[in-house]
């Protein structure tokens, strides 16, 4: 996913604090869907997703006029939603249902689904299924801090450096949790391969 | 190689970006992001609604020594701590005469202590603290014996009719 121009975002800041509420209805607009897809990997449940969501945005208003752009708005609003995103899973513990099944129309027309599930037989397809339903059940069994990372590295498509910064720790603690999750999502879905239809 | 590989996982993570919201759910977002705000406006009591204000105020004035709120917090604190130790510094004589003042009691016990005096002679005022008033007020009825002043003049002990 491409990084939004942070200089456009910038004169947006700068007429939210300014008191411009419409240009922070901007900045919402800008950046939903790109958080939708954060903070619902890491929750897999779409209503806590939508709270969570109101909430950030409702402290990155409040908190626009402290922001002094040392890093950019991008990180900053990711930074938030992160934070409340951990925050939140804490609290919840392991009290969870799994909502992730909903996959968008659009999916059709994306080269990587298609080349993914074009050639596939029937049987194929239920295998891919099962394999999406076991790899959401696969990414819930990961720790939140690893599920973060995997979520922003591997689904949002984010480099290392911008999720160090976004998490506050070094490239390598990211390049360590993410050598982590993979082995784990491996040995997950390596069993899932050995007996496909259980 | 039967285990899957990096890429392989990753291929199948992105796929996880296609799992969306309901139709529509980013159009209605800004609207229910609105009416969260008015509500939060709503339930926010007076003070913090004035609070809110000046802070917008001392923004939009652009006091740079000003403009953080810890600095603001800070002044106000110290500005406030000065004035109340003016206000509530009093001079000295007037905080022994709280301590020492006369409290009127009335008698321990109202019925017993009926007399036929007027009430201002038969009032008791003790020099001591509220707490010791029952004390006094023992010892002042064991020193002296109840006064009975008749207020007028008897009718006769002598004899009325000589003969």
């Amino acid at each position: 996913m491409n990084k939004p121009r942070t200089d456009e975002d910038q004169a947006l800041v700068s007429r939210t604090q300014a008191g411009d509420a419409a240009a922070f209805d901007e900045l919402v607009v800008k950046y939903t869907p790109r958080l939708y897809g954060l903070v619902y990997n890491m929750t897999s449940n779409h209503e806590d997703t939508n709270d969570l969501l109101q909430d950030v945005f409702s402290k990155a208003y409040k908190a626009i006029r402290g922001f002094r752009g040392k890093s950019s708005f991008y990180t900053w609003i990711h930074s938030i939603a992160v934070n409340m995103t951990l925050n939140f899973l804490k609290k919840r513990g392991r009290r969870f249902q799994l909502s992730l099944d909903d996959v968008d129309a659009s999916v059709q027309n994306d080269k990587e689904f298609l080349e993914a599930t074009a050639t596939s037989s029937p049987v194929r397809e239920a295998d891919l299924s099962e394999l999406q339903r076991r790899l959401n059940e696969a990414m819930m069994k990961l720790s939140d801090e690893h599920r973060a990372v995997v979520t922003m590295f591997h689904i949002q498509g984010m480099p290392h450096a911008e999720i160090s910064k976004i998490l506050r720790v070094s490239e390598g603690t990211v390049r360590s949790r993410l050598f982590y999750a993979n082995r784990q999502l491996q040995s997950y879905l390596d069993e899932f391969r050995k007996n496909p239809v259980a | 190689m039967d285990e899957f590989e990096d890429k392989e996982i990753a291929k199948l993570l992105r796929l996880k970006r296609y799992e969306q919201p309901p139709p529509g759910y980013f159009e209605n977002f800004l609207h229910e992001f609105h009416r969260r705000q008015r509500d939060e406006l709503l339930c926010q009591p007076l003070w913090r609604i004035c609070l809110d204000r000046v802070h917008d105020f001392m923004f939009r004035l652009n006091l740079s020594t000003l403009t953080s709120s810890p600095v603001a917090a800070a002044a106000v604190l110290i500005c406030a701590a000065v004035i109340s130790l003016k206000i509530y510094q009093t001079p000295g004589p007037a905080r022994v005469a709280t301590e020492d003042r006369q409290v009127f009691t009335g008698p321990a016990n109202a019925d017993v202590e009926w007399t036929l005096a007027s009430p201002v002679t038969t009032r008791v005022f003790s020099t001591r603290p509220l707490h010791n008033s029952d004390e006094t007020a023992r010892t002042q009825r064991a020193a002296t014996l109840p006064r009975y002043v008749l207020d007028s003049v008897p009718v006769s002990y002598e004899t009325t009719f000589k003969f």
